[in-house]
């Protein structure tokens, strides 16, 4: 090695095998002090793994790790993070009723053990806060903290505890735009303070802007390690996809339909829940063959907007008329039949039955149709067979129809459930937040299907923390805040990004109050 | 590979049971072989062994099968062992009351009774946990202790047989009995029942829309709302289901063996049930498979007491601890099976 800097971390073909099949294939990875190294691919590519074993969760099957030079294995997280590694997981590890404080030095002695001086800590930790940009207040729950917010308890857990290298997987899946910007200066900070950052991540804009080297992972092998600023983002995409990322065309609508009749129909609605009012005064009318996307920061009454429309959470007050009938009042399997469908972010929740296999997955939809039926007794051949068609027509990669979906990648998870509701062929999609977690190959998929479910006069109501998707696809756009859809715009060349964003701010421009 | 740890984690379970059984009778002083000898003499010395396991296991399948069904939509049913009883005092009331009905009317309206009654038992509870989220696995068992204690206070009063001074109701017609198989055992037409009750739950859960939606509200119930199948319904439908099959094994046993109401007759069945549940894998085949294997552990451990002088208890051990290491052996096999799913395709 002829590097100036000795790299602080280095991992030598590293194996590893889940049952015969190679989740990491001979990859090698260098991390320098001081830099952050952006790990790029797509879900499923080996990164998680690759991490995991660094962070002492799995063992390893072949290959070593040099750490300063030196050769070791941790055995557990509590061995790498004494030798200043750790790590915050996508999804966070945090006790909700204790507070900031003691989510901090939970599991190590602290000063006054076993009386520890909750003082001392707190200011303790208010200086590390300071330091790093990292507010939070350490006596607070952690239940009463935004996921932004728990974000950062994590990273300072692992600062407390002294951690040189810090490895993050998808931090800013969780934020939203203004928070990924405040995280991305944090990150700066603790790269000025001499810490290194192993950024896992699938977002290739991401990679660009905040890390300084960048290696791709591609189906468990290392494909390339490149210095930013000596590559670009087709570059990237090529490495991680193996092609190159074909922009998304919209395409003017089919025809004007304004004057046609309302699909979706949303007037004045209400939703309190424990006295608070989660919307409010919602109205907007979704006309068919047009994409209505809903923007706004996360946790502005999204996710409660779009339950009330499928029946999930009855509204307090007003009313919602699918294809002209009333149905504030309606069971979820009356809408679906009246011709509604909903994807949703959570196909672990929502979407799917994780332990039931692709088949009885697909019947959670189409057990309400005749054709499935047989003498009273399901008609597992032609459920078979349309799963089966599903499978090939959305190109969806799975062992086998009779295998659980749990087996499944997010995306195909994804691309099943989009084909499932798109049978039957519903009049109203209600996307919430339909790519979030996903690849780029499926994220691609799914703009893909719900323009093209539009140009055959479908009515889709998007709603996205994602700006970009929403301009992207959306015909007509609105901005949620605080409960309140603002106001509709046209989504045209000549639209207005800053008044987008001052009403994502809840900002109104005729200030009525 | 897989196949090889299953044979493996089984051969591991067997010499444990084995181990604990030996080492068990020899502290108590007695005669290993004898007493072993003596409990597989017990279940296949003679065909009356036989016969026996399959009565004790009558019973066992229906109640069992009722608990697998509340498990699979994700009411866990501990209330069996109450919802027995009521089906037995369903039955008794509608066979004092209408003796003279002729035994193709009156033995069906029994089994619905004792059906209906032992659900009705089951669907308290399962309302409260629906409606307002309150546990059923603390609601069950209160409603156990509530159906034993009216069995107590109806055989003691209104339904007291005013010719004997034990507690006890008159003897039932004998238009309600339930045919006899294989005379002179005590195998009844309740076995066949039993059978049948499998059959047709096997097809409800694994053939038709209800079973279907029921299982999906019992893997995931948020998913099945979103996806418009209504947990509410299906808990209650399940609950009705659950404790109506416990009802008829009460039916089952004061219609088949009894002939009249009288305390304690389920030795504990309801509760046996749950483990029957839990070994058959919450399916109708595995429910009587597991619960002829308990009836005959059962079965053999008396021949067992009889013939060596061990103690009955001892069965009791071997199934409490046989129900540990099945456990344990899915537990440990679900921690390797966590490492399969980060493979994900």
């Amino acid at each position: 090695m002829t590097t100036i800097h000795m790299p602080l971390l280095s991992m030598q073909h590293i194996d590893k095998f889940f049952f015969g099949k190679p989740a990491n294939n001979d990859i090698s990875l260098e991390v320098r002090a001081g830099e952050i190294h952006a790990l790029l691919g797509e879900n499923g590519a080996g990164k998680s793994t690759l991490m995991n074993i660094l962070f002492g969760i799995y063992s390893l099957d072949g290959g070593t790790i040099y750490l300063k030079g030196k050769e070791v294995k941790f055995f557990s997280p509590r061995e790498a993070i004494k030798s200043g590694i750790g790590m915050v997981h996508q999804h966070f590890m945090l006790v909700p009723t204790l507070t900031v404080s003691e989510n901090i030095t939970l599991g190590i002695k602290s000063t006054g053990h076993p009386l520890p001086d909750r003082k001392k800590i707190n200011d303790n930790i208010r200086q590390l806060s300071h330091k790093y940009g990292l507010d939070v207040d350490p006596c607070a729950l952690v239940s009463k903290l935004s996921v932004g917010e728990e974000q950062r308890v994590e990273i300072i857990k692992l600062l407390y505890r002294d951690v040189e290298l810090l490895i993050l997987d998808e931090p800013t899946a969780v934020l939203t735009p203004q928070e990924i910007e405040r995280f991305f200066s944090v990150l700066k900070r603790l790269k000025e303070e001499g810490h290194s950052i192993i950024l896992i991540t699938h977002r290739i804009p991401e990679a660009m802007a905040i890390s300084d080297r960048v290696t791709v992972l591609r189906n468990g092998t290392r494909i390339a390690t490149v210095n930013t600023t000596e590559t670009n983002k087709e570059e990237l995409s090529r490495l991680m996809i193996g092609r190159n990322l074909k922009p998304i065309v919209r395409g003017a609508r089919a025809k004007a339909t304004e004057k046609d009749n309302p699909r979706l129909d949303v007037k004045e609605l209400d939703y309190l829940e424990y006295g608070q009012g989660k919307l409010q005064k919602v109205s907007f009318s979704l006309y068919p063959g047009e994409i209505l996307g809903i923007a706004g920061v996360d946790g502005n009454g999204q996710k409660e907007l779009a339950e009330c429309i499928l029946g999930l959470r009855k509204a307090t007050q007003g009313t919602i008329s699918l294809n002209g009938v009333r149905i504030e009042k309606s069971s979820v399997a009356e809408r679906k039949k009246l011709g509604l469908a909903y994807v949703s972010d959570d196909q672990h929740h929502d979407g799917l039955v994780m332990d039931m296999n692709l088949v009885e997955n697909y019947l959670l939809r189409v057990h309400t149709y005749k054709d499935y039926i047989k003498n009273g007794l399901i008609d597992y051949q032609a459920c078979s067979r349309v799963t089966e068609e599903a499978i090939s027509a959305y190109n969806i990669k799975a062992p086998g129809i009779n295998a659980p979906v749990r087996l499944l990648s997010g995306g195909n998870q994804q691309k099943l459930i989009l084909a499932r509701e798109l049978t039957g062929n519903p009049s109203v999609i209600v996307a919430l937040k339909p790519t979030r977690g996903l690849d780029i190959g499926a994220v691609e998929f799914v703009q893909k299907q719900l323009i093209e479910r539009r140009n055959e006069g479908c009515s889709v109501l998007l709603i996205s923390v994602d700006l970009e998707e929403i301009l992207m696809l959306s015909d007509r756009i609105g901005v949620m805040n605080r409960g309140r859809v603002i106001e509709i715009l046209d989504n045209n060349e000549g639209i207005d990004l800053a008044h987008i964003g001052l009403m994502m701010t809840g900002h109104t421009f005729e200030e009525k109050s | 590979m897989k196949y090889l740890n299953n044979i493996l984690s089984i051969t591991i379970i067997i010499l444990i049971i084995v181990l604990v059984t030996i080492g068990l009778i020899s502290a108590i002083g007695s005669d290993v072989t004898k007493a072993i000898t003596g409990f597989f003499w017990g279940i296949f010395g003679s065909f009356y062994g036989l016969s026996e396991v399959l009565v004790r296991a009558t019973p066992l399948i229906l109640a069992g099968l009722g608990v697998a069904i509340g498990f699979r939509t994700g009411f866990f049913n501990i209330g069996a062992e109450g919802q027995i009883y009521m089906g037995a005092i369903a039955a008794t009331v509608i066979g004092l009351e209408f003796p003279n009905l002729p035994p193709f009317i009156l033995i069906p309206l029994v089994i619905l009774g004792g059906f209906l009654l032992g659900g009705f038992w089951a669907v308290i509870p399962g309302f409260l946990k629906a409606r307002f989220g309150l546990s059923e696995i603390i609601n069950t068992i209160m409603f156990n202790y509530i159906a034993i204690n009216i069995v107590g206070i109806l055989v003691r009063t209104s339904l007291k047989d005013p010719n004997y001074p034990l507690p006890m109701s008159p003897e039932l017609p004998e238009n309600m009995y339930l045919q006899q198989l294989l005379y002179p055992t005590r195998l009844h037409i309740g076995f066949i029942i039993a059978l049948v009750a499998s059959l047709l739950i096997y097809v409800l859960m694994w053939k038709m829309v209800a079973g279907f939606k029921m299982r999906a509200v019992g893997l995931n119930p948020r998913g099945s709302k979103c996806s418009g199948i209504s947990v509410y319904k299906n808990i209650l439908l399940a609950s009705l289901i659950s404790g109506g099959l416990a009802g008829v094994a009460g039916v089952s046993e004061i219609a088949g063996l009894h002939y009249r109401l009288l305390e304690g007759i389920s030795p504990g069945f309801g509760y046996i049930a749950i483990i029957v549940a839990l070994l058959g894998r919450n399916h109708p085949v595995g429910v009587v498979f597991a619960a002829i294997g308990i009836a005959a552990l059962q079965v053999g451990s008396i021949t067992m007491q009889v013939q060596s002088g061990v103690p009955t208890s001892i069965s009791w051990i071997i199934m409490g601890l046989l129900v540990l290491l099945i456990l344990a052996r899915r537990t440990v096999s679900s921690v390797n099976s966590d490492q399969k799913e980060e493979a994900t395709l």
